[in-house]
């Protein structure tokens, strides 16, 4: 009975420890080793061990402009897809915010992308953009409109990984705007219409207003994914042609199984990590903010 | 001093000699590549274990994962690997000099070709064995040179011609790998050709005239006359538009010529593919062979004498026959008389190799730890090269940065000027 | 009957339209791993092809993806159950006593980089000997499950009403005995989505089982990225083994389409 009280006294802390051990473990005390390491020296190739050189790794990396061009390529390709993304999403969910045959067909079917395994997409649109080969430019030629070079010219590159982005998670902000819209009450609606506006004032003045808070929040879900992208552009291009589309998480990912250069490495990874950790911080301050 | 260093070695090996006999049964770990041999190898280890009553837990993988894997073991001093396949040109610097390979003393290296060896070697002792051969070599589409009355390229002139000729809307005059790093191994013949190297003593030299040159006349062949998109182009990449008749010619490694004429692959008639020597630069021909595959004991093994029983019979004759057939081109000289062989071999490859082996360089990459940030560091004049068609002015002044960039890789390594 | 922003007719061509877009790479796909390399790669693309089963052969009699298959399935499986253990305690703990720090804290690992846990993994497991383990996978692949499973879980709970549990309690019963009781029992339908979504990713991921896993342990979007071997491009097979790796995920998806919304919907839209 005594026992049982103190579980009982206890749980708040006991339910969750065992996953916070976890989390400990496995995040927590890896994100520490790396923090560590990014002080250090360490190049497996040179087959010595770590050695501390305090910032010099960091002062190595954020002069090289192959890291500062990655930087701001990851932000450009992020900033990029989830614009897109979002008011694709939107606009296709007003679109489907209706009774009609097939919804939940076409529901299914915009679940099939989010559900597709992302290496397994990249590979597949490879080959859909294949300069002589593949099936975009035949089209584009057989329709008479200019080929283009797509993942194989560094001018478009990052518009193409962006397309293949589009495609795979625009129907999650269309699947989660839906659901906020059906949440909506009528009453607004129809008393704007009771007044004399128009469909497209109802859209903008009433509808979307509304559903703000859904689409931002399904915005920062894509913001933060987004800006962690990895599998289509390492399956697609690794970073190319040369590092045209390069981010910091392939650049990471580089610079730690090719280059073996960990405390290098290391540093890429800290500033990934606090990109991602600031930008979620940020948007959900500007949420919080803007709620209120 | 040398006399007593191989009487100690001979002492310690018949140490091992013993231990082996009383270990009959005892259990190794041997890492093998994903490669044709890899898996030929894979395949035959049931009969050596019933021949040896040693127990081969063997693994198989994707070459840039067994770097990873072989690297970070080793690093780390983790490794209970005993034997593993390597590649000499990409990991042997580096293994070599933080001593991950034992040496190989008493090994008989007299049916390898001796340009090869020098890249199995450190410090003039063996530490590899080589498996796999590979050399560069021109393909190109026998019907199509006769249709433009072209004889094929034998020097880097009649080559920027035939491309020339041979380029039209639907076929790319001449292709060959434009992928940054992927691309530097296929660069280097033509760099040895202008008479340049990628490293010189080590030191980085491919900042000299005869190697930007050579770059530059990459830049003019691929940029003018090249397929579309070709700087994101590896092999994987040139190989289906070949098949697909989209490429008249194509400067690749040797071992994709299997491949090439399996008529499964292509609705082109295998007969109008070809083989011949890569063609010769202003300066020479010597275009690179290598040992892209090679078998090497680790040196923190705690079963050596199982180890090199393991790797004696890799290495064998007996299973370089056996490669041979399968159309995997050997490094062993032997199998490339033997008459069962060459009575099943394609003469092109045959005689290419010959060509190979007695003009061609060792290496087709710079040979050093850094490897790979290396090949992504030079891999970037290429790009610059071929998007400018060979013209960019900006490519000395590149190949200067780039070639400081990897004369501090070799010197954080310790290899600068050795 | 009330009027629409958009005409019926111009509406279902719209749909139309959206759903050949997003279907379009699928049926690619599947129509290209019934064809030969050779109608693959010609110019134009065939429409009309003599269907071939050589890829799929090539994929599972060649290249053991059953094996594969068997892989990603023990190591999702493994994981999300884990994470299921450990999982539904936290999730009713942070409902029920409003812990928000610790949920932020354990979304932290839905929103940090995996390539910064990744690396450090990777010598840490291989100093274990770790490297190409069943353990080492299947806790990394927790890492993806867990936070999933209380995010989705959290907010189950909160949708219980904690009288439930309470009127259990003043008839004598131990708030754990509750929990296990009466509240999982009426927690099936969030079980269902948890264990569907993070199942779904754990079989996609690709970063980590690519560092972690080797030969004995690859999964099967490893198997999909190596297909491309030495000196081989064989791009039927790829396009086989895309289908064999997606079809398990979209099957899953269409048998449990309602929770699968609900799950990656929620939060987004509180309730």
């Amino acid at each position: 009975m005594i026992q049982s009280s103190f579980t009982e006294r206890n749980l708040r802390v006991l339910f969750p420890l065992p996953a916070i051990v976890f989390i400990g473990l496995l995040m927590v005390f890896p994100i520490l080793y790396t923090l560590y390491l990014s002080f250090t020296n360490w190049n497996l190739t040179s087959g010595m061990g770590p050695s501390f050189v305090g910032l010099d790794s960091y002062l190595r990396v954020f002069s090289e402009p192959r890291f500062l061009h990655a930087l701001g390529r990851t932000f450009t390709f992020t900033v990029f897809a989830v614009a897109v993304e979002v008011v694709l999403g939107v606009a296709i969910a007003l679109i489907l915010n209706r009774a009609f045959v097939g919804k939940s067909l076409a529901k299914l079917l915009l679940l099939l992308p989010l559900v597709a395994t992302p290496i397994a997409v990249g590979i597949v649109f490879n080959l859909f953009y294949d300069p002589t080969i593949g099936l975009l430019n035949f089209t584009l030629d057989a329709l008479g409109l200019p080929q283009g070079r797509w993942i194989s010219s560094e001018n478009t590159v990052i518009a193409s990984l962006v397309m293949v982005d589009v495609w795979q998670w625009t129907p999650m902000i269309t699947l989660i705007v839906l659901a906020g819209l059906a949440g909506l009450s009528e009453e607004p609606v129809e008393a704007a219409r009771v007044d004399g506006a128009s469909e497209w004032q109802i859209l903008r003045y009433v509808t979307i207003p509304m559903v703000m808070p859904v689409i931002l929040t399904a915005m920062i879900l894509r913001l933060i994914d987004a800006l962690k992208t990895f599998d289509i552009i390492f399956a697609m291009t690794g970073g190319g042609p040369g590092y045209a589309s390069e981010t910091l998480n392939i650049m990471g990912f580089k610079y730690s199984f090719e280059y073996f250069r960990i405390g290098q490495s290391s540093v890429i990874l800290v500033a990934l990590f606090l990109v991602v950790l600031l930008c979620s911080l940020g948007i959900m301050k500007l949420r919080e903010s803007s709620e209120k | 001093m040398k006399h007593k260093l191989s009487k100690i070695g001979v002492a310690l090996s018949s140490l091992c000699l013993c231990a082996g006999a009383m270990a009959q049964s005892g259990e190794i770990r041997v890492l093998v590549a994903n490669h044709p041999y890899g898996e030929l190898l894979k395949l035959s280890i049931p009969q050596f274990e019933k021949d040896t009553g040693i127990k081969v837990n063997v693994e198989s993988l994707q070459e840039s994962q067994l770097t990873q894997k072989l690297t970070t073991e080793f690093a780390t001093k983790s490794s209970t690997v005993d034997v593993f396949m390597t590649r000499p040109l990409q990991e042997g610097k580096m293994f070599s000099k933080n001593g991950w390979y034992a040496p190989l003393a008493d090994y008989d290296f007299s049916d390898y070709p001796k340009n090869i060896m020098n890249a199995a070697s450190f410090g003039g002792k063996p530490y590899i064995v080589p498996l796999v051969t590979e050399w560069q070599v021109l393909y190109y589409r026998k019907d199509l040179l006769q249709k433009a009355g072209l004889k094929v390229p034998t020097n880097f002139d009649e080559l920027e011609a035939a491309a020339q000729k041979l380029n039209s809307e639907s076929v790319a005059g001449i292709a060959s790998r434009g992928k940054g790093a992927a691309a530097v191994t296929q660069v280097s013949s033509y760099i040895y050709n202008y008479g340049g190297q990628y490293l010189d003593k080590g030191t980085a030299a491919f900042n000299s005239k005869p190697a930007i040159d050579a770059v530059r006349y990459y830049g003019k062949l691929l940029g003018n006359y090249g397929p579309k998109g070709v700087t994101s182009m590896s092999w994987e990449n040139i190989m289906p538009l070949f098949q697909a008749g989209k490429i008249a010619m194509w400067t690749d490694a040797s071992v994709f010529y299997g491949q090439i004429v399996d008529q499964s692959k292509t609705q082109i008639p295998v007969a109008n593919f070809d083989i011949a020597n890569f063609p010769a630069g202003p300066k020479t021909n010597a275009p690179f062979i290598v040992s892209s595959w090679g078998i090497s004991v680790a040196n923190q093994s705690k079963k050596k004498d199982l180890a090199l029983k393991f790797l004696n019979w890799a290495s064998s004759k007996e299973m370089a026959i056996k490669g041979m057939m399968g159309n995997i081109t050997m490094a062993r000289s032997s199998v490339w008389v033997d008459p069962v062989v060459r009575s099943k071999m394609n003469p092109g490859l045959i005689e290419t190799r010959a060509f190979a082996a007695e003009n061609g360089t060792p290496v087709d990459r710079p040979y050093m730890s850094a490897v790979g940030e290396a090949r992504d560091l030079i891999g970037e004049l290429v790009i610059e090269s071929i998007n400018t068609k060979g013209t960019s002015n900006k490519l000395d002044q590149l190949a200067k940065e780039k070639a400081n960039r990897v004369n501090e890789l070799l010197k954080e390594s310790g290899e600068y000027g050795k | 009957m009330k009027k629409k922003f958009v005409p019926t007719l111009l509406f279902y061509l719209l749909v139309l339209i959206i759903a050949l877009i997003v279907l379009f790479p699928f049926l690619w796909m599947l129509t290209s791993s019934f064809k030969t390399q050779v109608d693959i790669i010609s110019w134009p693309p065939k429409l009309f092809f003599e269907p071939t089963l050589q890829n799929y052969r090539k994929v599972f009699e060649e290249q053991d993806f059953l094996k594969y298959f068997l892989n990603s399935t023990v190591v999702g499986a493994v994981a999300v159950g884990m994470s299921l253990l450990l999982g539904l305690p936290a999730a009713y703990s942070i409902s029920r006593y409003a812990q928000t720090k610790l949920a932020v804290f354990i979304l932290l690992a839905r929103l940090m980089p995996g390539i910064s846990f990744l690396m450090p993994w990777y010598i840490i497991f291989s100093r274990l000997g770790l490297i190409d383990s069943y353990v080492a996978l299947i806790l990394s692949h927790m890492l993806i499950a867990l936070p999933i499973v209380v995010w989705i879980m959290s907010t189950y709970f909160s949708t219980i009403p904690r009288e439930l549990e309470e009127s259990a309690m003043v008839d004598g019963a131990t708030r754990q005995m509750a929990f296990l009781k009466i509240i999982l029992p009426l927690s099936g339908p969030g079980i269902i989505t948890a264990t569907t979504l993070s199942f779904i990713f754990s079989w996609n991921n690709f970063m980590f089982s690519q560092v972690l896993s080797m030969e004995r342990t690859k999964t099967l979007p490893i198997a999909v990225y190596n297909f491309l071997s030495y000196a081989e491009v064989d791009w039927g097979g790829v396009m086989a083994a895309a289908v064999a790796i997606m079809a398990p995920a979209i099957i899953l998806t269409m048998i449990f389409q309602k929770y699968v919304v609900k799950g990656l919907t929620m939060g987004a839209v509180k309730g």
